[in-house]
């Protein structure tokens, strides 16, 4: 038996003072795709970069193909075997030169010689379908390009092992699908390794296993399956009105509730799926009052997700989910005035339309999610609803006026996060929060009622002479929100508001929003490129090219899919890659690869469920098991999108 | 030693040079526009002074003093004003930077024999070129007093005027200026600013080339792959080299034609310590590179590093034997200093091997010592 591609064993990594990684462990076996899953600053990147022979570790034991790697001749003798694709989209790459020359570097680089060069290029460029931009300089490509073109680079030299450091992060769906396709594609035909990091959660059941990463430490090793079972419980999706007295009445028995949207979604720990209806329903109409009971109207159960578990397993060692929001602050009255409202809205930047006839409104206490992929002119309408840019044609009114004409008044009402955060690094918690105060022109007296709100509400204390560079990811979002609120603003704008945020923080956020929109009737308009995120809106417009596409509540566009497109059904296989070419062959469009499962739209679920298992055994693949899944906003993204893609090539 | 992989790399590098616009100004464009605007801009001669003059006297004795000024190529003469008044307000807009003030009775107190008085105003804001241009006015006044002397004692002792003119003064100098003729500051400029340019360019552009690698990660395919320390030194600094040798040559040939300079020395020993100090300068540029981890933070070292030594310890502006002792060790540790002996050797003096060869080996040792010292930093390991 062959050593493992990687071993490590008791992995520590310290920048200064800061602990990385904290007695890491894992082993990937040979041919495996193995996942890296956390938050930013878990300490994937230092694992991955002391498993690739770039970065000397303080403690533990890495060894790659049995060799132990301790010295930077140690790591000289595996770097042949071994392509490592670093973090941050197209950063290794030479912006200046095109495809073609970043290819050529590589090869040559890794002394690949120049006969063998041409055809592996002809091969990979092919397969990624790059070959028809061959001479196009590399700052010209898109974000999926530049991520094909990392993995062409990195897999030039025919490595045995690929190190892929969050190849997905910044990239919009439809390119993340194209790329796990093609690198499950190429991994099977070539037999490689590969240790493959990400951020998002959702990507795990990618990989045929997993370690989940939490500040330093692995939180649980195993298939996807397995770690989801690691935590027994059921997850329970289902409507009760009003909602906003439903969330803190769930919250005391269940703490891992949330809102998404109209709906609430609970994962009822330990419990079976009557258990768990019987246990929510108690949980709302047992009462001090008759009056206050609550009924849950729709009722759906089913199987955890992983983030369930992992929050779960967070839980269990001592994290906590609450915030200190009032859980019996008045509801805001529902009303129909409009907070944001977009006519026409138009940008031209000479002959490019950045944003093309824009519609939509948002009422005072809603959360509106505006979707699409880089460029698709997401933040171009952000910046002409706050005033930052003029429009072209069309209108923006926020908060009643036209931003147009609005003067600095106006801004008061209106409240800004951008993506990066927009803190100083250098002042602390308060003297930030006192910045903002200062800015939007608060009084002493007001300024220090609402920095202490800001501190509660974002569970700050103790932390506040702490520099904002220092806290820790969730705590400076939660910080830069507040900031962002300091004035008390009616509209709320977020730009990217969550990337790299571990599992736990991103719910606090979202816990807050919803206070923000449901008692203090905020509207809230947020854009996103996390698809699980958009499933938190209440209503959502994706974008394409300029264009809103699509406008309608989340669940309104999961039954669209489902109409057009069909369910969505998981086949767990012995050999996915063969099994996806059968099922291509039977006729369906949209197979993808998950890991060791396929996922497949079938408009007759019921009959494909009892037909497929005998169709793959005749290409001698073993089904073990058939099952229905729910869609996510992910695959509706990802089909709307690839649509409209299409219908664009035939009519161009 | 793979010869493959160092070709890769200097050519990807020369590539990206050419095709990033800003990075090939700063390789081709600033070194040459740096030499025309000291060329220019830092001559430390005084010609054409701007000044004006104040007749009261009015008449042919003061006429012809003032016309002794006017006539100097040092002077350039702005026009009679009618009073101290008007000069005022000439000398505080830098109209004119030297007045002279010629009293009344000027003529008749010259032919009495009397002391006449001149009153001359000069802009002292510039104190070297002020001490310069007073001693062109001295000397200008002196000539005057002995020319009148002379034409004073040939009409009273009837000798003819050239007789009376050795006799008012007796010792006469005669002077001899060596290796530049005309004493243009020009001359020896030019050659120094070779040297000064030549220590800026190449330290600036080899750290923030190999520290932009760093910065945007693509130092990571430098790290994961099999490239020597060696091979990636070499591959990665040629291309710099090269740019820094060719622009040498260039700012020669803007020395020599544009701005005039001699070159009276050997070529070929020219070409070979310019070579030397490119690499040796290029090795500065490296060690920084592997100190810092910004571009940033490579500009600002890469500026200090290279202008304080260039320009205060290289003898370009301040002669070496008046700095301080202090400060002369200084100098006499940095590189700059033995390739101004080096410039100045072969441009003005015409020496070689036999008067530079101690120049040469100091730089020799520069450059093996630097590159050495960026070999032992650079590690595909960091701890960070």
């Amino acid at each position: 038996m062959s050593a493992p591609a990687i071993r490590v064993e008791g992995f520590i990594k310290r920048y200064g003072k800061r602990v990385a990684a904290d007695g890491l462990a894992l082993t990937v076996q040979r041919g495996e795709i193995y996942g890296l899953v956390g938050a930013d600053g878990a300490g994937k990147s230092s694992l991955m970069k002391a498993v690739a022979g770039v970065l000397a570790h303080d403690g533990g034991t890495v060894e790659i193909f049995g060799a132990v790697i301790d010295s930077e001749r140690s790591a000289e003798q595996v770097k042949q075997r071994i392509g490592f694709l670093p973090q941050g989209l197209g950063l290794n790459l030479y912006p200046d030169l095109s495809i073609e020359e970043n290819v050529d570097f590589f090869g040559r680089l890794r002394g690949v010689p120049s006969s063998e060069l041409a055809a592996r290029k002809d091969m990979l460029l092919g397969m990624t379908r790059l070959d028809a931009f061959r001479a196009r300089p590399m700052r010209q490509l898109s974000g999926g390009m530049k991520q094909k073109l990392g993995l062409v680079c990195t897999l030039i030299h025919e490595p045995e092992l690929v190190i892929l450091d969050e190849p997905t992060t910044g990239v919009d769906p439809v390119s993340r699908r194209d790329f796990w396709a093609i690198l499950g594609k190429l991994l099977e035909e070539k037999g490689i390794t590969a240790l493959v990091s990400t951020a998002y959660l959702d990507e795990a059941d990618r990989f045929h296993r997993v370690s989940l990463f939490h500040e330093g430490k692995v939180m649980g090793e195993g298939t996807p399956a397995e770690l989801i079972a690691r935590v027994p419980g059921t997850l329970a999706l289902f409507r009760a009105e009003p909602q906003a007295d439903a969330l803190p009445r769930l919250k005391a028995q269940f703490p891992q509730t949330e809102a998404m949207g109209a709906w609430l979604r609970v994962f009822a720990e330990g419990l079976d799926a009557t258990q768990a209806q019987a246990a929510v329903d108690t949980c709302l109409t047992t009462s001090a009052s008759a009056s206050t009971a609550i009924q849950v109207t729709e009722w759906f159960a089913r199987e955890p997700e992983l983030e369930d578990v992992f929050v779960a397993m967070l839980r269990q060692r001592g994290a906590r989910l609450d915030t200190s929001l009032p859980a019996d602050a008045p509801t805001a009255a529902p009303t129909s005035t409009l907070a944001i409202e977009a006519t026409g809205l138009t940008r031209v930047f000479g002959d490019f339309r950045a944003a093309d006839a824009v519609n939509f409104a948002v009422p005072q206490g809603e959360i509106f999610g505006l979707l699409g992929a880089n460029g698709a002119g997401k933040t171009t309408v952000i910046k002409m609803l706050t005033g930052i840019l003029k429009p072209s044609s069309g209108s923006g009114r926020v908060a009643g006026a036209d931003m147009r004409s609005a003067g600095l008044a106006i801004k008061e009402r209106i409240g800004y996060m951008s993506q990066a955060f927009s803190l100083y690094h250098d002042l602390s918690v308060v003297e930030n929060i006192r910045l903002y105060a200062g800015i939007y022109g608060l009084d002493d007296r007001r300024a220090r009622q609402r920095g202490d709100w800001v501190i509660g509400m974002a569970g700050l204390a103790g932390f506040e002479n702490d520099a904002a560079g220092r806290l820790p990811m969730g705590l400076r979002q939660r910080l830069a929100l507040g900031c962002a609120l300091v004035h008390e603003p009616r509209v709320l704008f977020l730009d990217e508001p969550t990337s790299g945020v571990d599992p736990i923080g991103r719910r606090m956020f979202w816990d807050i929003l919803f206070h923000l929109s449901r008692r203090e009737g905020v509207a809230i308009l947020v854009t996103t490129h996390y698809m699980s995120e958009a499933e938190h809106c209440d209503h959502l417009a994706l974008m394409f090219a300029g264009r809103v596409v699509a406008d309608a509540s989340p669940e309104t566009m999961k039954q669209e899919l489902i109409a057009s497109a069909g369910q969505l059904l998981e086949l767990r296989v012995d050999r996915p890659v063969p099994a996806q070419n059968a099922l291509r062959d039977a006729g369906f469009a949209n197979v993808a690869l998950h890991g060791r499962a396929v996922h497949l739209l079938s408009h007759d679920a019921d009959t494909d469920r009892e037909r497929l298992p005998a169709l793959l055994d005749k290409a001698g693949i073993a089904v073990q098991s058939v099952g229905l899944r729910p869609l996510s906003m992910e695959d509706v993204f990802v089909q709307r999108i690839t649509a409209l893609e299409d219908a664009g090539r035939r009519s161009p | 030693m793979n010869g493959q992989r160092i070709v890769a790399l200097a050519w990807k590098e020369w590539r990206e040079i050419i095709r990033d616009r800003l990075f090939f100004a700063l390789a081709f464009v600033v070194p040459a526009m740096l030499m025309l605007l000291f060329g220019f801009g830092l001559t430390l001669d005084v010609e054409n002074l701007p000044f004006a003059v104040v007749d009261y006297d009015k008449t042919a004795a003061s006429r012809d003093y003032a016309y002794r000024f006017i006539s100097s190529r040092y002077f350039a003469f702005q026009g009679y004003a009618a009073d101290e008044h008007d000069v005022d307000a000439l000398l505080a807009d830098n109209k004119v930077r030297m007045v002279l003030v010629i009293p009344p009775r000027f003529d008749e107190r010259l032919g009495r024999g009397e002391p006449a008085p001149v009153q001359v105003l000069i802009d002292g804001t510039f104190p070297e070129r002020t001490q310069t241009s007073m001693g062109y006015v001295a000397a200008i006044n002196s000539a005057v007093s002995l020319d009148n002397m002379a034409h004073a004692l040939s009409s009273a002792r009837g000798i003819p005027l050239a007789e009376a003119r050795q006799r008012v003064q007796p010792v006469k100098l005669e002077v001899r200026y060596l290796y530049n003729q005309s004493v243009k500051s020009i001359w020896s400029l030019a050659p120094k600013l070779i040297m000064l340019i030549m220590m800026l360019s190449p330290p600036f552009l080899t750290a923030v080339g190999v520290v932009r690698e760093k910065e945007s990660g693509s130092i990571f395919n430098i790290y994961s792959s099999t490239v020597s320390p060696g091979e990636f030194l070499l591959g990665k600094l040629a291309p710099y080299v090269a740019i820094s040798i060719a622009n040498a040559m260039f700012l020669w040939l803007l020395a020599t034609w544009l701005f005039g300079a001699p070159f009276k020395g050997d070529p070929l020993f020219f070409a070979f310590a310019t070579v030397l100090y490119v690499i040796c300068t290029t090795g500065i540029g490296l060690v920084i590179s592997m100190l810092v981890q910004t571009q940033v933070a490579a500009m600002i070292v890469a500026s200090i590093v290279s202008i304080i030594p260039a320009v205060l310890y290289s003898g370009v502006l301040l002669p070496l034997p008046s700095l301080s002792p202090a400060a002369s060790m200084l100098a006499h540790a940095l590189p700059p200093m033995y390739y101004t002996n080096i410039v100045v050797g072969c441009f003005l003096k015409a020496v070689s091997w036999h008067a530079l060869w101690l120049e040469v080996l100091v730089l020799a040792a520069y450059a093996v010592g630097l590159f050495g010292l960026g070999y032992l930093l650079f590690t595909k390991r960091p701890k960070s």
